[in-house]
C-alpha cells in the first residue's frame, strides 16, 4: 500500500476507532472526487471522521445541520443588498469548503437537497447570475439515520445518483468500543496532524489514474451494471420483477473508479474482479430502485447485487 | 396340756377378747370375730351390732371399714329394724389380712340424730324445692379392731382348700399351630389368682389371657373357679416342665402342693416346599436377576435417551448447515472462480484472507489447495 495512505489511515486512526469501511469509503471519494452518502444510527464518529480528515489533509472542513426549515440559501450562499451603495454582495455559503459533512440531509425537503444537485455534479455554485468554481477537492458526506421515518425526506434518486458511494456504518465491536470510552472518559484521543498537503493528494489522484484495469474487467463492470438494468438478458430473470429501475451510467463510472481506487488502496497496480466485488455493493445499494414486490417481500438491494455477482461470470 | 386348766383359759381367751360390747352416747355397739389370730389371707368374719339406747331421738348411722394395704374386705350382709326410735343394725364383714404381725382394722361410723318430724317431711315438697333429712351428725371414734396374724410357710402361693384340674386338647400339632391349654384351681379360700403360672423355661411361645374368675363368698370364706386360658406354639417339639404350686391350708394349717406334671408336645416338622406360594410368589425362591433387568432397562433409558438429544443436536446442526444457504453455495463449488464469485458477492470483509488466496491464484499463478481453501471458509462459518 502506498506509504502516504498508510500514514493517513494512522493519522485518522488517532482520532477514529474502528469504521474502517467509512474511513476507506472517504479516502476512495477523495482520490476519485467522488461523494459519500453514509447510512447509520447517531454516534458512529461521521463528524469525528471527517474532521479528521480535513485536519490530516489540512483542508477546510464544514458541517450543515439539516433541518426541515432550512432554505437552499442557507447552504449556497445568496445575494445580499447593501442598501449604503445601493448594490448587491454575494455570502458565500458552507458549501465553499473542501469537506462537507451534510449531517441528516433527509431531513431537509427536496427543494434543498436539490441545491447540492449542481454543486456535487459540477462542483461549481450560481449565485444570482454568478458562478463559482469550488477549490478541489470538493467531497460531500451526507448523512442519514435509517431508523427515524417521522419528518424525514427521502433522497430524490437524481441526487442519490450523485454520491460516489453508500456506505451503511454500524457500530464499533465490543473491544472498540471498550477503547472508545476509555479514551474520551480520559480526553486522550491525540490531535491529528497535517500529514499530507493537497498537492500530494493530488499526486496520488494521478497515481490512481495509471493503475491498470483489463478490458475484459471494463466489460465486466458493464455487464454488472447492465444487468440490473435488464436481468433477464443476463439469466437473471429471478431478479428481474425486483428491479425498478436499474444503475445509471454514473454507477459504471463509479465502480470503475472505486475499483481502481481500492485496488490502488490495497496496494495493487492493476485491478481485479476481487475489486469489483469489495466496492460493487457501497457503489449499487443506493442506485438500485427496488419494486414494490421486492420492497413488500422485504429484499434488499444488496441481495440484487450478489445474486447478480454469483450470476455473472468473472474475468 | 389337754387338762390344763391354765391352757384352757389361753384358748378361751381370743375368743373372750373378740367379743367386745361397747357403751356409746345413744346407742351401744358390739364387734365381734370369729378369729383374731388368723393366717394370712385367711378369712375373718367380723359383725358389728348397733343398738339404739337413747328411744327420744331417731338414730340413722352409716358404717364402713376403712381401707388399708394391711387386709382387703368385703361386706357379706346388713340387717336393719324399720322401727326409729329402736334401730338395731347387724353389719357382716369377711377380711382377709395381707400381712403378717399385728394389724389393725380401721372403723368409719357417722351417728345421724334427727326427730320425727324431720323424718315425716323429709321427702316433701316439690321437684325444685326437696327438703333434705335434716339431722345432726356426729362421728363415732371406734378403737380399732386388731388381729395377730401369723405369717404363711415360705413359698405358699394359694390360701385355702384347692384342687387344680388342666386340660391339653392335643399333644401333636404342626409347626406354630396352637396348642390350647387350659389349668382351673377349684376351692374355699383366698381366690386364686397368679400373676404367672407358666414355667419361665421353654423358648416356645406362649398365649396367655386375663384369667376367668368366678367367686362367691359366703359366711365361710369364699369358693372360688379360677381358669386361665392358655395356648402354646412352636416350630419344634418342646416340653413344658410341670407347673408346682404350693398352698396352704389354715383349717388344717398344712401346706400341701397342687401340681400339673410334665407335659411333652410333638411338633410336626414342616415341608418347605408345601410351604412355598407357587401361584403368588414362585420368583422369589429362584436366582433373582431381576435387578439386572431393572438396571439394564434403565441403562437403555438413559441411553435412548442420551442419543435421541444428541441426534437432535447433530440433526440441529445438519438443518443449520443445510439451510444456510451461503454453505451450500460454497460446497457446490467447483473451481477457484466460482468461489472467489460467491466470497465476492457476500460483500463481507470477514472472508477477505481468503479471497485474496484466491485471487493470488487466479491471477497471479500462486498455487494454492481449493479444498483447504474451501474447507476453511467453512470452518469461519460454522
Amino acid at each position: 500500500m502506498n506509504e502516504q495512505i498508510t500514514l493517513l489511515k494512522k493519522e485518522l486512526s488517532k482520532a477514529v476507532i474502528g469504521q474502517e469501511a467509512m474511513i476507506e469509503g472517504l479516502l476512495i471519494g477523495l482520490l476519485c472526487d467522488g461523494h459519500i452518502l453514509v447510512e447509520g444510527v447517531p454516534g458512529l464518529a461521521k463528524t469525528t471522521t471527517i474532521n479528521a480528515l480535513s485536519h490530516a489533509l489540512g483542508l477546510d472542513s464544514k458541517r450543515i445541520q439539516f433541518t426541515p426549515d432550512l432554505l437552499p440559501s442557507d447552504i449556497v450562499g445568496a445575494q445580499i443588498y447593501n442598501p449604503k451603495d445601493h448594490s448587491f454582495s454575494i455570502k458565500k455559503g458552507p458549501l465553499f469548503t473542501h469537506l462537507l459533512l451534510a449531517d441528516e440531509i433527509n431531513r431537509a425537503p427536496a427543494k434543498v437537497q436539490s441545491a447540492l444537485l449542481e454543486v456535487m455534479q459540477e462542483r461549481q455554485v450560481t449565485i444570482a447570475e454568478e458562478t463559482f468554481k469550488l477549490d478541489r477537492p470538493f467531497l460531500v458526506m451526507a448523512t442519514q439515520n435509517p431508523i427515524e421515518q417521522e419528518g424525514v425526506y427521502a433522497l430524490p434518486e437524481a441526487q442519490l445518483d450523485r454520491f460516489m458511494m453508500k456506505i451503511v456504518v454500524h457500530h464499533n465491536s465490543e473491544e472498540e468500543e471498550l477503547e472508545i470510552m476509555r479514551k474520551a472518559a480520559s480526553k486522550d484521543f491525540e490531535e491529528v496532524q497535517a500529514v499530507l498537503s493537497i498537492e500530494e493528494l493530488h499526486a496520488l489522484q494521478v497515481e490512481l489514474d495509471k493503475i491498470h484495469i483489463d478490458e475484459e474487467l471494463e466489460r465486466y463492470i458493464v455487464q454488472l451494471i447492465a444487468s440490473t438494468r435488464d436481468p433477464a438478458r443476463f439469466g437473471l430473470e429471478s431478479i428481474a420483477e425486483n428491479i425498478m429501475f436499474g444503475a445509471s451510467p454514473r454507477a459504471s463510472i463509479d465502480l470503475y473508479k472505486a475499483a481502481k481506487a481500492k485496488a490502488f488502496l490495497r496496494g495493487h497496480d492493476f485491478v481485479t474482479p476481487a475489486d469489483i466485488g469489495y466496492v460493487i455493493h457501497d457503489v449499487l445499494r443506493h442506485r438500485i430502485v427496488l419494486s414494490y414486490e421486492a420492497r413488500a417481500r422485504g429484499i434488499s438491494a444488496d441481495e440484487i447485487i450478489s445474486t447478480i455477482i454469483e450470476t455473472l461470470p468473472i474475468p | 396340756m389337754k387338762n390344763n386348766l391354765g391352757s384352757a383359759y389361753v384358748r378361751l381367751l381370743p375368743f373372750l377378747l373378740s367379743f367386745i360390747i361397747l357403751q356409746a352416747e345413744d346407742f351401744t355397739y358390739t364387734f365381734n370375730a370369729d378369729n383374731q389370730n388368723p393366717y394370712v389371707k385367711e378369712a375373718v368374719v367380723l359383725t358389728l351390732d348397733i343398738n339404739q339406747t337413747n328411744h327420744d331421738v331417731v338414730l340413722l348411722f352409716n358404717f364402713s371399714i376403712a381401707k388399708s394395704k394391711d387386709y382387703t374386705f368385703q361386706r357379706l350382709d346388713i340387717q336393719e329394724t324399720d322401727s326409729y326410735h329402736d334401730a338395731k343394725i347387724h353389719y357382716v364383714y369377711l377380711i382377709y389380712p395381707l400381712t403378717s404381725g399385728d394389724i389393725n382394722i380401721a372403723f368409719n361410723l357417722l351417728k345421724k340424730v334427727t326427730t320425727d318430724e324431720s323424718v315425716a317431711y323429709s321427702f316433701s315438697g316439690d321437684r325444685d324445692n326437696v327438703k333434705g333429712l335434716v339431722t345432726t351428725d356426729t362421728h363415732i371414734t371406734l378403737h380399732p379392731f386388731q388381729l395377730k396374724v401369723k405369717a404363711l410357710p415360705v413359698g405358699t402361693t394359694l390360701v385355702g382348700d384347692f384342687k387344680l384340674t388342666h386340660a391339653v386338647k392335643k399333644h401333636k400339632a404342626g409347626p406354630y399351630e396352637p396348642l390350647p391349654f387350659q389349668v382351673s384351681i377349684k376351692g374355699d379360700g383366698y381366690p386364686p389368682l397368679l400373676d404367672t403360672l407358666l414355667p419361665k423355661d421353654g423358648n416356645f411361645t406362649r398365649f396367655t389371657e386375663k384369667p376367668i374368675v368366678q367367686s362367691i363368698a359366703h359366711m365361710q370364706g369364699a369358693q372360688s373357679t379360677v381358669t386361665y386360658p392358655m395356648a402354646l406354639s412352636h416350630n419344634k417339639s418342646f416340653t413344658l416342665s410341670p407347673i408346682v404350686l404350693k398352698a396352704f391350708n389354715p383349717k388344717t394349717e398344712k401346706s400341701y402342693t397342687l401340681t400339673v406334671p410334665l407335659q411333652h408336645f410333638d411338633i410336626e416338622e414342616a415341608d418347605v416346599n408345601s410351604l412355598v406360594d407357587t401361584i403368588d410368589a414362585p420368583a422369589l425362591l429362584r436366582e433373582d436377576w431381576s435387578w439386572l433387568k431393572t438396571l439394564l432397562s434403565y441403562l437403555i433409558v438413559f441411553g435412548a435417551g442420551y442419543l435421541t438429544a444428541l441426534s437432535w443436536k447433530w440433526q440441529k446442526k445438519n438443518r443449520s448447515n443445510n439451510h444456510n444457504p451461503l454453505i451450500l453455495k460454497i460446497q457446490n463449488c467447483k473451481d477457484t472462480k466460482a468461489l472467489l464469485q460467491v466470497l465476492m458477492a457476500t460483500g463481507s470483509k470477514h472472508f477477505t484472507p481468503s479471497i485474496e488466496k484466491l485471487e493470488a491464484s487466479l491471477y497471479a499463478n500462486s498455487k494454492i489447495n481449493f479444498n483447504k481453501v474451501k474447507q476453511e471458509i467453512l470452518e469461519k462459518i460454522l
